[in-house]
C-alpha cells in the first residue's frame, strides 16, 4: 500500500484512527482510481491488441445472410451491421487503428512538447519568446476547425491524422515542462553540474529531464485519452481513416443513419468502447498524478 | 484604461489577421480544385477556366491574398461560391442559432457546475466525493457526438419528448444543450473544486473560522469570492470556444448554426465562406475574452487592468 504520507511506526496515534485520516483516505482513493482505471483500460486494450489472434469473423467482408442481427445473436456477440459484418470484430480491428494513431500522436506530441518546453525553460531569452508566442498563437486558433480543414484538404491518411493530433496536443506538455524546468533550473544540483563543466544540453537531458519526467509522462498519458476522442471526432465528421478500414468514430458515423430503424447497437456499443478506454486512461492518469505529487511532496 | 483597451483591441486585430492568413494559406496549399464543384456536370476545360476566372482563382496566390486583404480592409469579406451572395451575410444569418445554443449551454453549465464543484470541495475525501469525482471524469470521457446520439435515441426516437433535429420549436434546443452541458459541467466543476480546495485551506479562512464566521459564509463569501476570477475566466474561455463552433453537436442535431455551415463549406471548398466563418467566429470569441477581462476589476478591486498583463 502507498502509505508514504502516513508511516505508522513514527506516531502514537492508533492505526484505526490513522486509517480514517484525510491523508490515508486520499491515498486509498487514488489507489481505487488507479485500479478501476487499469481495469477499464485493460478490458478494451487487451482484446484490441489480440484482435488478429482471436477467432473473429472478417471485419470488412460480411455474410449477407446475417445482416442487422441484434447483440447476443449466436456467433455474433455484439450483433452485425446491415452489411452482415460482425460488430465486435469491427470494433476490435477499428480499435487497432484508433489506438495506433493515439499512441503515435502522444509519442510525437510528448517528444515535441518536452523538448520545446525544456528548451524554453532552460535557455530563456529569445528561445522562450519564440516558443511562448507560438503556444499563445495556437491557443487563439479554433482548434477543431483547423484540424478539420487540414484533414479535409490533405486527405485522411493515418500519417496526416497522427500529425494533426500531435500538433494539436503539443502545447500541454510543453507548457508543463517549461514551468517545471524553470523551477528545476535554480536548484543546487544544476549549479553543481554547471560548475563541473557539463554542457548545457547534457545538463538538460541527463540531469533536469529525469527529475521532471514522471510528472510530464502522466500528462502525456492523459493526452492519450484526448487523442482517442479527437480521432473519433474527426472520423465522425468524415475526416477519418478511409473505410472499409473501420475506426471507432467511423463505425458510429456509419451507424448514425441506421439507429432510427432500430439498429441502436451500431451507435451505442462502439461509443461504450471509446468511453471505457478514455475513462480508464483518465482515471489511471488522475490516480497516478495524485501519487506522483504525493511522492514529490514527501521527498522534497 | 483606454490605453489598455486600445492595446487589447490591437491584439485582437493581429490575432484575427494571423488566423485568417493561416486559413488562407492552408486553403490555397491544398490539392484539389474548387471549380469542379461549381461548374456544370462534366465540364470542359474552358468551363472550368471560366469558373476559376470568375472566382479569381486563376490569379497568383500572393495576388489573391493581397486582393483579399484589400477587400477585407474595406469591410468586404467576399462572395460565397455556393450561395452567390455575401459570405458575411450567410454567416450572420446562421450566427444567432450558434449564439443561442452557446448562451443556453454556458448558463446551464454555470448553474450546475458551481454548486457541484463547491460541494465536492467541502466534502473532500469522502465516498460521495469519490463518486462525484469519478462521475465527472466519466463525463469528460464520452465522445460528445456519441452522447448526442444516445440522447437522440432515448429522448427523440423512443420517448419522443423532443424533436430529433433541426430547429422547429424552442424545445429543439434541449438535447443539443444537454449534450454540451454534460462535458462542460464535468470540466468546470473540477476546476471549481480545485480552486475551492486551495482557498478553503488558505490561512485567511482558518483565521475567519477562529473568529466564528459561519461555515456557509466562509464557503461563499470568503473562499468562493476568491475563486471567482479563475472560474469566470474558465466559463468565458469555454463560451468563446463554443462560439468558434460547437461543430460536432450542430452536425449531430442538424442545428442550423455556423458549425454546420462550415463543415458543409469545407466539403464544397467554398473558400470565401470558410474564411468568413473563421473570421467572424474568431473575432467574436476574442471580444468575449476581452469582455471577461474587463470584468476582473468589478469582481476583485485589487485588479487594475494596466497590470493585468501577467
Amino acid at each position: 500500500m502507498s502509505d508514504l504520507a502516513v508511516s505508522p511506526t513514527r506516531t502514537a496515534v492508533p492505526p484505526k484512527v490513522l486509517r480514517r485520516s484525510a491523508a490515508a483516505r486520499k491515498a486509498r482513493y487514488s489507489t481505487i482510481k488507479m485500479w478501476v482505471g487499469a481495469l477499464c483500460t485493460g478490458v478494451v486494450v487487451v482484446p484490441v491488441a489480440l484482435a488478429r489472434v482471436l477467432p473473429l469473423p472478417d471485419p470488412v467482408h460480411g455474410v449477407l445472410r446475417e445482416t442487422s442481427l441484434p447483440p447476443l445473436s449466436p456467433g455474433h456477440l455484439l450483433g452485425t451491421d446491415p452489411n452482415g459484418r460482425d460488430l465486435l470484430s469491427r470494433i476490435l480491428h477499428g480499435g487497432q487503428t484508433s489506438l495506433l494513431i493515439g499512441l503515435l500522436a502522444i509519442l510525437l506530441s510528448g517528444l515535441i512538447g518536452i523538448v520545446a518546453g525544456a528548451a524554453a525553460g532552460y535557455f530563456g531569452g529569445w528561445v522562450d519568446t519564440v516558443i511562448s508566442r507560438l503556444l499563445e498563437a495556437q491557443m487563439s486558433l479554433p482548434l477543431l476547425l483547423m484540424l478539420l480543414l487540414v484533414v479535409a484538404l490533405f486527405g485522411p491518411s493515418i500519417l496526416v491524422i497522427t500529425l494533426v493530433i500531435a500538433i494539436a496536443q503539443w502545447p500541454e506538455p510543453a507548457r508543463l515542462t517549461r514551468a517545471l524546468v524553470l523551477v528545476e533550473r535554480e536548484k543546487p544540483y544544476v549549479a553543481a553540474a554547471r560548475v563541473l563543466g557539463l554542457g548545457r544540453l547534457r545538463i538538460i537531458a541527463r540531469h533536469i529531464i529525469p527529475n521532471i519526467l514522471s510528472q510530464t509522462l502522466v500528462v502525456v498519458l492523459l493526452l492519450l485519452a484526448q487523442a482517442v476522442l479527437l480521432e473519433s471526432a474527426l472520423s465522425f465528421l468524415g475526416a477519418g481513416v478511409q473505410r472499409p478500414y473501420p475506426t471507432w468514430g467511423g463505425i458510429i458515423s456509419d451507424g448514425r443513419e441506421l439507429f432510427v430503424t432500430g439498429a441502436w447497437w451500431l451507435v451505442t456499443i462502439p461509443g461504450v468502447a471509446i468511453a471505457l478506454l478514455v475513462l480508464g486512461v483518465n482515471l489511471l492518469g488522475d490516480g497516478l498524478r495524485d501519487r506522483v505529487r504525493r511522492a514529490k511532496a514527501v521527498t522534497s | 484604461m483606454p490605453r489598455y483597451l486600445l492595446k487589447r483591441l490591437l491584439q485582437t486585430v493581429l490575432t484575427a489577421w494571423f488566423t485568417v492568413t493561416v486559413v488562407f494559406v492552408l486553403l490555397r496549399m491544398a490539392p484539389g480544385d474548387p471549380a469542379v464543384n461549381y461548374a456544370p456536370p462534366n465540364p470542359s476545360s474552358e468551363q472550368l477556366a471560366a469558373v476559376r476566372h470568375e472566382f479569381g482563382l486563376d490569379q497568383p496566390v500572393l495576388g489573391q491574398y493581397l486582393t483579399y486583404l484589400q477587400h477585407l480592409l474595406r469591410g468586404d469579406i467576399g462572395e460565397s461560391f455556393q450561395f452567390r451572395q455575401s459570405a458575411l451575410q450567410v454567416v450572420l444569418d446562421r450566427l444567432p442559432y450558434t449564439i443561442t445554443l452557446a448562451v443556453a449551454a454556458i448558463a446551464v453549465t454555470a448553474l450546475l457546475a458551481i454548486p457541484l464543484g463547491v460541494w465536492m470541495a467541502r466534502r473532500g475525501n469522502t465516498a460521495g466525493e469519490l463518486g462525484a469525482n469519478i462521475a465527472t471524469i466519466a463525463g469528460q470521457s464520452m465522445p460528445d457526438f456519441w452522447i448526442g446520439f444516445v440522447l437522440l435515441i432515448v429522448f427523440a426516437v423512443n420517448l419522443q419528448w423532443f424533436p430529433p433535429s433541426g430547429f422547429t420549436s424552442m424545445s429543439s434546443i434541449v438535447l443539443p444543450c444537454l449534450t454540451i452541458v454534460i462535458l462542460q459541467v464535468a470540466l468546470v466543476s473540477r476546476l471549481v473544486r480545485r480552486e475551492m480546495v486551495t482557498n478553503l485551506n488558505a490561512p485567511y479562512v482558518t483565521i475567519a473560522r477562529s473568529r466564528g464566521v459561519s461555515e456557509r459564509r466562509l464557503t461563499w463569501r470568503y473562499a468562493f469570492a476568491n475563486s471567482s476570477i479563475p472560474v469566470v475566466t474558465a466559463l468565458g474561455t469555454r463560451f468563446a470556444a463554443m462560439l468558434n463552433g460547437v461543430v460536432i453537436v450542430e452536425v449531430v442535431f442538424k442545428w442550423p448554426g455556423v458549425g454546420e455551415l462550415v463543415v458543409d463549406a469545407l466539403e464544397r471548398r467554398d473558400f470565401p465562406l470558410i474564411q468568413a466563418t473563421v473570421l467572424v467566429t474568431v473575432v467574436l470569441a476574442l471580444l468575449v475574452q476581452l469582455l471577461v477581462d474587463m470584468l476582473y476589476p468589478l469582481m476583485d478591486p485589487r485588479v487594475r487592468l494596466q497590470e493585468a498583463r501577467r
